[in-house]
């Protein structure tokens, strides 16, 4: 597919991203209803289902992030995240304007071991063992988001730049694997241009707007994985060089040399999480949510250790053993684990599938609460909108097994296709790279079968 | 103004204005009802009502808002006031405003099965007189338990009233209320059973014995339908129905089987009001007892913080329906074929 940039396409976009409001405008819109979950978790009622912050986080927004966002546009939410954004005003003694002068920090270095998403894998996992709290806890919701708010703002003080989003958010960690799949990217028109432009405005930032607050060189970038599509660089790009590019779906998957074992963990724990999540929070075990809910301490520890075993034990060993056998049928002459993590980003359009099935199973069903917190965010029995007694009204209930199927079929399908193509390009044959996504296919299409015998019951 | 300028007024909204705009919507809306009084309601292992106890002015109109933070809750309030709230989901409001014109004590309590110790659920409404604070009404004098007091009836034991324990109740069929009817019109019935006082006084045994005296000729069996007949109250109850669906069914089951969801529990089995064994033994004046003061050590709760004693009344007529219900087989107990 040929690639269309919307910034020629569109060119009343380009004015817009080169704005120095438009950041800012979408954070403190965001910033707003942020405020009010930690407002509504805080001091409003306990219940889930009539709390604006567990309705609008782990339904609405989760629902919009997994199924529009990640999808369609990458990292999108990464731009308009509040999170980073007091840390990020605090750097820069400013919310708009360019100010001048080096970003007011302790300038300390991030440890370069701590350079890659481990910290996410395991800040994501410590936050999904405690999910079945999170999820129906709007304080416990109210008290984790401080928490990365606050997280947020240490390490700006600590570090330059957003070494939070970058290295240590738990959710810009998936958002950023998934968006390998999503039909957009910000990208170069010319990477020859970078080459010979010196001075590397979108490094180092001009009177325009700062250097890649990422920390990543644009002219170099091959995949979304890291950038937070921030559009700094669309604003101190003086060699217009910088395109946002719509493209076909996936093809970061293929570009072979960034692959890193990091990741490749990140694509079992997601897609380990879908299956868990969809076992617990939609399955019919009751007691699994008990053990989830933290009924009782011992119950919930083996809870969690089953949980950590099965993302970080189970479903990679069951992997590593399938690249084994790829590589001994296939003869391909790269180590196991050299395949295990070329071969994990076959899960990303896989994983990405069951969480937009997962995403569906609830949002259609829980969404009408949405009506009812948005009149009453606090459960006191306001009626801001009239729509406070709205019943709970199930949508798509008939359609929701059919469109779960569809997705984690079409999910299947891109994931076959795309472990053919890695495989291609470790094969010197056609035939080779055939056998040598047989095992893989076998292992995507068990899992498939695990989820839909989840949805479908 | 600058646009930076502009963007911290926005954050200042935002971070200040926005729990402010809250804070204040919030006040505002409480000042538009006066002595708004916020009742949250947990299950009893969790706390039950919070408050619990309310202090108001007699006199005051004065709005109770409850929510309930777990489970779906019933609030009513009694004793007297016939008041349902109805049910309160999870998260939702439900309120209500009423003025109180005496002082008293009142109980706001939950009528929904909600957890194991539903019938924990309950909170004080204390209406005082602002001219005389420290007044405490006298507690009410209920002649049926001082009457039960001065006979020296213990309400806790199972009762033959007229000394009839020598007599056997036998169940040889299933008692007929239609067949009893019937017979009410042709047997002797004495002036004393005919009274509605007496009957809430005595046993359905003590009566079945002056039954039998006065019709030699007639079964047991039949002098024992005319018994029920005469016991059963022949019109619907269905605000005594509503209060023991609210009330007993948790223990006693809905039909009366002493089978409730949470019969298992309990300190002691509680009782089969479908046992016509049991109940032809049992005074009503007892049983009204035993409602409002409770069963000692039985789990029972009181019921006479909740109910007057009419609605009382109404539960202890309703008890005598629960063997004949058309709606479930009887279950006498006693029943030999």
């Amino acid at each position: 597919m040929t690639k269309i940039d919307l910034l020629t396409a569109a060119p009343w976009l380009k004015p817009i991203l080169r704005s120095r409001l438009f950041q800012p405008v979408l954070m403190l819109a965001t910033l707003a209803f942020f405020v009010m979950v930690i407002l509504t978790g805080l001091f409003g009622t306990p219940a889930g289902n009539r709390n604006f912050g567990i309705v609008f986080v782990w339904i609405v927004w989760w629902a919009l992030l997994m199924i529009i966002m990640v999808p369609f546009m990458g990292r999108i939410w990464c731009t308009m995240c509040p999170i980073p954004a007091p840390g990020e005003w605090l750097q820069r003694r400013g919310i708009v304007k360019r100010t001048s002068g080096k970003l007011s920090t302790l300038r300390w270095r991030f440890p370069k071991r701590f350079r890659n998403m481990w910290l996410q894998n395991i800040g994501f996992l410590g936050v999904a063992i405690f999910s079945a709290i999170i999820l129906t806890h709007p304080d416990v919701t109210a008290f984790v988001l401080l928490g990365f708010i606050l997280t947020g703002i240490v390490l700006s003080i600590l570090y330059e730049n957003r070494v939070f989003c970058r290295y240590v958010c738990p959710v810009g960690g998936f958002i950023g694997l998934y968006s390998m799949m999503a039909p957009l990217e910000v990208r170069v028109k010319d990477p020859s241009v970078c080459v010979t432009h010196t001075p590397k405005d979108c490094i180092i930032g001009n009177e325009q707007g700062y250097g890649c607050p990422w920390m990543l060189y644009p002219g170099g970038m091959q995949r979304n994985t890291y950038c937070g599509m921030c559009m700094e660089c669309v604003k101190t790009c003086t060699q217009n060089n910088i395109v946002i590019n719509v493209r076909s779906i996936g093809s970061d998957l293929t570009v072979a040399k960034e692959r890193r074992l990091d990741e490749a963990y990140k694509a079992f724990i997601m897609l380990g999480c879908a299956i868990l999540y969809s076992a617990v929070l939609l399955g019919p075990w009751g007691w699994m949510k008990d053990w989830a809910s933290m009924e009782s301490v011992a119950n919930w520890l083996i809870y969690a250790a089953g949980f950590l075993f099965i993302n970080l034990v189970v479903l990679p060993g069951a992997f590593a053993l399938t690249t084994g056998l790829t590589r001994r049928l296939s003869k391909q002459t790269l180590s196991t684990r050299e395949l295990f993590t070329h071969y994990a980003y076959v899960l990303v359009p896989l994983g990405l599938a069951a969480w937009i099935a997962f995403s569906f199973g609830f949002a259609l069903v829980n969404g009408s609460y949405a009506l009812v917190v948005l009149s009453d965010p606090f459960g006191f029995g306001w009626d801001l909108f009239g729509t406070r007694d709205t019943a709970w009204q199930p949508v798509g209930t008939t359609l929701i097994p059919f469109l779960q199927t569809g997705i984690l079929t079409a999910g299947l399908l891109f994931a076959i296709n795309t472990a053919y193509k890695i495989a291609a390009q470790y094969s010197q044959t056609h035939r080779q790279a055939f056998i040598a996504t047989l095992p893989v296919t076998g292992f995507m299409t068990m899992v498939t079968f695990i989820l839909l015998g989840l949805y479908l019951g | 103004m600058g646009r930076e300028t502009l963007a911290r007024i926005a954050l200042a909204c935002i971070v200040i204005g926005l729990p402010l705009a809250a804070y204040g919507y919030e006040t505002q809306l409480r000042d538009a009802h006066n002595n708004v009084i916020e009742i949250q309601a947990s299950v009893s292992e969790q706390g039950g009502f919070s408050p619990d106890v309310v202090r108001i002015a007699v006199d005051t109109e004065i709005t109770l808002r409850f929510s309930s933070t777990d489970v779906t809750h019933g609030i009513a309030i009694g004793p007297g006031w016939d008041i349902n709230v109805g049910h309160v989901d999870p998260g939702k409001v439900e309120e209500i405003t009423l003025t109180f014109d005496e002082p008293g004590t009142y109980t706001y309590y939950c009528t929904t099965f909600c957890s194991a110790d539903h019938w924990r659920m309950r909170g004080v409404i204390t209406v005082y007189d602002p001219e005389n604070p420290d007044y405490v009404p006298p507690p009410y004098r209920d002649p049926v338990m001082f009457k039960l007091v001065e006979e020296g009836v213990n309400i806790d034991a199972v009762h033959t009233g007229d000394a009839m324990q020598d007599m056997e109740l036998v169940f040889t069929r299933e008692p007929s209320l239609e067949n009893g009817e019937q017979l009410a019109a042709s047997v002797t019935i004495p002036a004393e059973i005919q009274e509605q006082d007496w009957r809430r006084t005595h046993t359905p045994l003590g009566a079945l014995h002056l039954l039998e005296r006065a019709n030699p000729d007639q079964s047991q069996a039949d002098l024992i339908d005319v018994v029920l007949y005469l016991w059963t109250p022949t019109q619907s109850l269905p605000q005594a129905e509503s209060y023991y669906n609210s009330n007993c069914t948790a223990c006693h089951g809905q039909y009366g089987g002493g089978d409730g969801p949470i019969s298992g529990i309990t300190a002691e089995n509680p009782v089969a009001f479908n046992d016509l064994g049991y109940m032809f033994q049992m005074r009503g004046d007892v049983l009204y007892a035993k409602l409002r003061r409770g069963g000692m050590g039985t789990d029972m709760p009181n019921f006479g913080t909740l109910l007057t004693p009419e609605e009382t009344w109404l539960v202890v007529d309703y008890l005598w329906t629960l063997p004949t219900r058309s709606d479930e087989p009887s279950n006498p107990a006693s029943i030999i074929p």
